[in-house]
């Protein structure tokens, strides 16, 4: 049990650590934050995001800046920090993935199919406030536990779970008893 | 312009009733305080927006509303109030272009409904005389907000508030409050079902109406101010 727990925490500590291993990965994972962050933010009020960007795209900024001050003022500076540590989570996944993907040799289906799983399902817990929003339920992020904080939570530890799951891409891992690789 | 009023002036999926206006009878009342007029009345625009119990700000002809959907806990409303309120009123509101309809749209807790009834009550005290006083509370309640549910928005805060606006009687408000509060609010759930039929699912959010070409756009969120000028002009224009 002990074991496994280790396992699975060197595993994170390792694939949290691969993005910082060069340049190029460093900046690809900023990047992927940067634009986690911009989606996640938007999402948070789906209609008004549409109609800004669909106008003129230069409202990028515009839009981002009001919705970060409208959620940290609408739901707290918690409920900010964990959209912020969720994109940042996500651009170290997406750069683990694709590291994954590269050193398997590009076609694995097998690296594939252990990625996408993970971030789909973080992905849809993440960003379930945008979903709500977009499918008509007015208000029903504030009427769920901590403003919706244990949602954005659920995603963080479906992030996490993955990363110490893939672990560091270039390395081979033997299969554990809890069914690592 | 936007995607949404592009959508509802082209008619595009969104089509709103023929014009109707069912009383044209009650007594308009309206004031002046810096140089804004606003008025009682009860109709129901072609749109089918009922306009009595609601505070009409502007000239009752000027040919475009804009129907604005608020709750007093919502950060993005006090945007707005901010930055386009304030040029929308100098711009279109005074010099007769648009007049301004006030609807509630309590949903973000039970304290917003709290505001809400009372911004009614407000409404029903001052509609008789000096109604511009209505906007004075208006601002006094948006510029006292504070963190959701943190108790800003209760009745007894609220009542502070009102105290402190010139021309508004807090007892008054509070007798309305004890004596009209259910009734309200039953009125104010009405006018939040209906905004779920104009695709409304957040605040602040605006309806633009031409009464006379009876095209409508719809702008959602607290956009800057070029954006409410270009949908205005393109509404009055439709």
């Amino acid at each position: 049990m002990n074991d496994a727990v280790d396992a699975h925490i060197s595993r994170f500590v390792a694939a949290f650590g691969y993005p910082f291993t060069s340049t190029g990965r460093t900046v690809a994972t900023f990047a992927f934050a940067a634009v986690t962050y911009a989606l996640l933010i938007l999402s948070s009020f789906p209609t008004y995001s549409m109609q800004m960007l669909t106008t003129d795209l230069g409202y990028l900024d515009e839009a981002i800046v009001a919705l970060t001050a409208n959620t940290y003022q609408s739901v707290g500076a918690v409920a900010l920090g964990l959209i912020v540590v969720y994109a940042v989570l996500t651009g170290i996944a997406l750069t683990t993935a694709i590291g994954r993907i590269r050193h398997a040799g590009g076609t694995s289906a097998r690296g594939l199919s252990s990625v996408l799983p993970g971030l789909l399902a973080s992905g849809c817990a993440s960003c379930g406030a945008g979903l709500l929003g977009t499918l008509g339920f007015v208000g029903a992020l504030s009427m769920l536990p901590f403003d919706g904080n244990l949602l954005r939570l659920a995603g963080l530890l479906l992030l996490v779970a993955y990363l110490s799951r893939l672990g560091d891409p270039r390395r081979c891992t033997i299969p554990s008893a809890t069914g690592g690789e | 312009m936007l995607g949404g009023i592009g959508t509802l002036v082209a008619g595009g999926g969104v089509v709103y009733g023929a014009s109707r206006l069912d009383s044209d009878s009650a007594e308009p009342t309206s004031s002046e305080s810096n140089r804004t007029q606003f008025h009682s009345r009860s109709e129901t625009t072609g749109l089918g927006i009922e306009l009595g119990g609601h505070p009409i700000m502007g000239e009752m002809d000027a040919p475009v509303d804009v129907y604005y959907w608020s709750d007093y806990q919502c950060p993005f409303c006090r945007r707005f109030e901010a930055d386009s309120f304030p040029k929308i009123v100098e711009n279109h509101v005074r010099p007769g272009t648009v007049r301004f309809v006030f609807i509630q749209y309590p949903y973000l807790s039970e304290s917003s409904m709290t505001a809400a009834v009372m911004d009614r009550c407000v409404w029903r005290q001052v509609r008789g005389g000096d109604a511009a006083r209505y906007l004075d509370w208006h601002s006094a309640v948006f510029d006292a907000q504070g963190e959701k549910n943190s108790g800003w928005a209760s009745a007894e805060n609220l009542l502070e508030i009102t105290a402190n606006v010139e021309g508004v009687d807090a007892d008054a408000v509070e007798t309305c409050l004890d004596s009209h509060g259910t009734e309200i609010e039953a009125a104010i759930e009405t006018d939040v079902q209906q905004a779920s039929q104009y695709g409304i699912r957040g605040s602040p959010a605006f309806v633009l109406y031409n009464r006379e070409s009876d095209k409508a756009g719809k702008i959602v969120g607290a956009q800057p101010y070029e954006r409410f000028d270009s949908a205005i002009s393109k509404v009055k224009n439709a």
